[in-house]
């Protein structure tokens, strides 16, 4: 079943339409969460907390419209009240997947290190565009920012990275 | 897209893994008074060293709280036949549970607000009306000890307990309990549970009565 028609059955009730309807988001959402709180354990309860939220909300989602920006907006929302109300803000800590066995894997590692190495606004940004492949409209979404501002803030945070990098 | 756009889409991050998440349909209705009291609790036995009775750890599923404690609280020895409550008709039952019971042409008895029946095989089914709760989304819990997540389909989480357990039936007294399949759909939560009952069986029972 197509977006649209599970987004009407979900909002007629229909629970498996609902758990259709986010299942491809999933992972999406707590990554997204993760970014934003730097915590596993934080980012799952947060985004266990937006899916409730996007559930209940589900009736003044607007018909047509796509579904991931949404979704992500309200798990952002989530992440970011959790982290306030914990007061205090882990550093969000990217690693490299597997040990490095190739020159590529090493220039791998220090690009991830030059990541962790800039400023959180910076390192979110380019998160979410290019690790998470957000869209800029998602991304300004998520970041609850205008269009404008994640062009420049991408553009600053690319400058800055190579930079480090180089 | 320059070469260092490149570089960072193409980047391999160490993600922590996506969790499981699962999903309960929203109530509408407010918690009656009754469905409040008629929770069940069911210890769960997990480990076994010291702090004997110390809860480790609980969760809810449907109208279930399960706890996970050190050592089983002391509880009775009783058979399903006498765990069955009150008879009933199927029309208080339909009234106890909002709907029909998922069983016709069966005797059904009461035990606070939950409804069962003894099934062939010594296995007995019952439903709990606990709509009405807030809308709730639950993670499933991993590892435990003697516990399971399992999924009658893609929308119905439901946890196995393969292990023996205390189970608090509402209005009756604490008593061992077999292997048990919970599962909870539409603001009903169900139970089958037997002696010897295996974690296949229960599936293939609760399926068509989900």
């Amino acid at each position: 079943m197509e977006e649209r028609g599970l987004v009407s059955h979900a909002q007629r009730g229909d629970e498996h339409a609902f758990a259709a309807l986010v299942r491809p988001h999933l992972e999406m959402s707590y990554r997204v969460a993760y970014v934003i709180t730097g915590s596993a354990a934080e980012a799952e309860d947060a985004a266990q907390d937006a899916l409730l939220k996007a559930w209940r909300a589900l009736g003044r989602f607007r018909a047509g419209e796509p579904f991931r920006p949404w979704l992500l907006r309200i798990v952002a929302n989530e992440a970011r009240n959790r982290r306030r109300s914990a007061g205090r803000r882990l550093r969000l800590a990217l690693r490299a997947a597997a040990e490095p066995v190739a020159a590529d894997d090493h220039d791998s590692r220090a690009l991830i290190e030059a990541l962790n190495e800039l400023p959180e606004d910076a390192q979110a940004v380019l998160a979410y565009r290019y690790l998470l492949g957000l869209s800029e409209q998602e991304t300004a979404v998520v970041l609850g920012v205008a269009l404008g501002t994640v062009k420049s803030r991408t553009s600053r945070a690319l400058e800055r990275l190579r930079e480090l990098y180089d | 897209m320059t070469e260092l756009e490149r570089a960072l889409a193409q980047l391999d991050v160490d993600w922590p893994a996506t969790p499981s998440f699962a999903y309960r349909r929203p109530q509408r209705r407010r918690w009656p008074a009754v469905a409040v009291a008629a929770v069940l609790a069911l210890a769960v036995a997990f480990a076994v060293p010291p702090a004997r009775g110390a809860i480790l750890r609980f969760f809810h599923l449907g109208g279930e709280t399960v706890e996970r404690v050190h050592s089983l609280p002391r509880a009775q020895d009783r058979t399903l036949r006498q765990s069955l409550g009150a008879p009933i008709t199927h029309e208080q039952a339909r009234q106890l549970l909002t709907r029909p019971f998922a069983l016709r042409g069966v005797q059904v008895y009461r035990s606070g607000s939950a409804v069962s029946a003894l099934l062939s095989g010594g296995v007995l089914f019952s439903e709990l009306y606990t709509g009405g709760g807030p809308v709730a989304i639950k993670k499933f819990i991993v590892g435990a000890t003697g516990v399971r997540s399992v999924e009658l389909d893609r929308a119905t989480p439901a946890y196995w307990f393969a292990d023996r357990h205390v189970y608090i039936p509402p209005t009756l007294p604490a008593r061992y309990a077999g292997s048990t399949l919970v599962w909870e759909r539409f603001g009903i939560t169900y139970r089958l549970e037997g002696r010897g009952l295996t974690l296949e069986r229960a599936i293939a029972l609760a399926r068509p009565l989900r």
